[in-house]
């Protein structure tokens, strides 16, 4: 094998290399302009931007991720503003609700596979009337309660009877199939409303259907809540009946259409505060129970937990709910890659055209 | 930093040669060796890390022209063939001993890229195999693997082939 010899080689090089002045000045002013760079002031970003090769491919790819998600996030956020129970398995049933009379109540909607959602704000058969003793009461409460496997939709029977029996109703209800139950009900939430004087023998009757695991009640006074917002709507009242009273003698319609403003006002004022005491007045009557089912292994959103159990359980609902997000997110953010690779294609192309002409 | 500085400006004029020698052209190595010491001076500090700064300079110059090797001048339509290495050739003697130089700078530019770097490199800027390997980013056996490939494409050239060495011949002493 024949090898060039070392010698020419170097010689070579060094004659051809050398066959050119290099100025040093060039360098001088290479330093200078390095040092000048270095005093003047730059903004982050720009100097980012200005950064060679991977540091600039680094500040592009997160920008670029900022973008994903300031796109992405609302855009899950807004799907994930929907509470849904899943229910694995076969389409759900739920147990029937009924008024105390005993006549259904609720509608029942099925989405999809097994999704479940009941909802019913309708009052009917009820012996209750409005509350009109000076003190008003508003209380709710939770119950975590544990029963034996397959008989969560029987647990709901009967919550359903206690609170018809209580002159109540079911306000909503959801229930849930777990991955280890097959054909029946692993855990569940209804929301129960019973009369304020009802609801401490409700509580106590709850925690008789299974083994009871936690119960949280509390009660608010909005005695003076309710007696404020009553007496300004009063107030109220006088005043549009003084005013009804000047449209009687108004005689120009510039003063005709300056108390009929005013009147609007006053009953526009009149039906929000209006609206306000009714919902009062519906808290105030009804007590509010939200009882979570459960069978042994499973448990409710709600069930309450503590320590290490709490910490752990929020832990995977944590990791889940950022799982889904990930993947609810995966759409926009490849739409938004795609387009930022475009742009930065076309951006390339437009540079190297720019560059070319410049040479 | 300022020893960084002070080694630009006197390492200037052989970057700007070993450069030529890897682009073929004048103007390229000088735009190449500005662009290349602006990022040196950007990553001085990582480069104040570095127990060796030579090679590691030098690498950056390397890149700066594989760079522009594999981007720019390929693409480029207007070209400015003045200072161009078979220029600067010609217009040279046609003594024996320019013929010479010329026949190995011809053979040099048609090495592939990455031969002509590790040559330039070790028979012009002097580096020894461990800073080859720093300034082109590969291990020494590498270096030494290319190093072997590139004499041997040399000695192969038909401008060379003549004048190289035979190791089978011995010389006849009279």
């Amino acid at each position: 094998m024949t090898m060039i010899d070392e010698a020419v080689l170097v010689s070579a090089l060094k004659e051809t290399a050398d066959a050119f002045d290099v100025s040093s000045e060039a360098a001088q002013r290479i330093v200078d302009q390095m040092r000048e760079d270095e005093q003047a002031p730059v903004a982050g970003v720009t100097r980012i931007i200005r950064q060679p090769g991977r540091a600039r491919h680094m500040f592009m790819g997160v920008a670029a991720l900022v973008v994903a998600l300031a796109v992405g996030v609302p855009l899950a956020g807004h799907e994930s503003a929907k509470p849904r129970t899943i229910v694995h398995g076969a389409a759900a049933k739920l147990p029937p609700r009924t008024t105390s009379a005993g006549t259904p109540l609720s509608e029942t909607t099925l989405s999809g596979r097994g999704f479940v959602s009941t909802n019913s704000k309708t009052i009917q058969g009820t012996s209750a009337s409005n509350s009109t003793t000076s003190e008003k009461i508003e209380s709710t409460g939770t119950i975590a309660v544990t029963v034996a496997s397959g008989r969560v939709q029987s647990a709901f029977n009967k919550l359903s009877s206690l609170a018809g029996r209580d002159h109540g109703f079911v306000d909503s209800s959801q229930a849930a199939m777990g991955s280890r139950a097959h054909g029946s009900f692993s855990s569940g939430t209804i929301v129960l409303e019973v009369p304020q004087a009802s609801f401490k023998l409700l509580v106590a009757q709850v925690q008789e259907i299974g083994h009871t695991t936690s119960v949280v009640t509390s009660s608010n006074d909005v005695t003076s809540q309710y007696v404020d917002l009553q007496a300004r709507i009063d107030a109220l009242k006088v005043s549009l009946n003084q005013y009804l009273k000047i449209m009687t003698r108004a005689t120009s319609i510039s003063g005709i259409l300056a108390v009929q403003n005013q009147i609007n006002q006053i009953q526009s004022q009149i039906e929000q505060d209006q609206g306000q005491l009714n919902v009062l007045n519906h808290e105030t009557t009804y007590a509010n129970l939200t009882v979570n089912v459960a069978t042994p292994g499973h448990h409710t959103a709600s069930t309450s937990r503590s320590g290490l159990n709490k910490a752990w359980h929020d832990s995977v609902s944590g990791f889940v709910a950022g799982f889904e997000w990930l993947v609810r997110l995966a759409g926009p953010v490849l739409f938004v890659l795609l387009v930022l690779g475009t742009l930065y294609m076309l951006g390339m192309l437009a540079w190297r055209n720019i560059r070319r002409r410049r040479i | 930093m300022d020893d960084l500085a002070q080694w630009l400006e006197e390492g200037y004029p052989q970057s700007v040669r070993t450069a030529y020698l890897i682009l073929g052209n004048r103007a390229d190595a000088e735009d190449a060796v500005q662009e290349a010491f602006l990022r040196a001076w950007k990553f001085r500090d990582a480069i104040a890390k570095e127990t060796s700064v030579r090679p590691w300079l030098y690498r950056v110059v390397v890149n700066t022209c594989n760079s522009k090797l594999r981007q720019e001048i390929p693409r480029r339509e207007r070209h400015d063939p003045e200072h161009d290495l078979d220029a600067t050739l010609a217009d040279n003697d046609t003594t024996d001993r320019f013929a010479a130089t010329s026949d190995v700078t011809r053979a040099l530019k048609d090495l592939p890229v990455h031969l002509r770097v590790v040559v330039v490199l070790r028979y012009y800027a002097e580096l020894n195999e461990r800073e080859i390997a720093i300034a082109i980013g590969r291990k020494p056996g590498t270096v030494k693997s290319r190093l072997h490939e590139a004499r041997r494409r040399l000695a192969d050239h038909p401008a060379l082939r003549d004048s190289a060495p035979d190791p089978n011949s011995e010389e006849v002493s009279g």
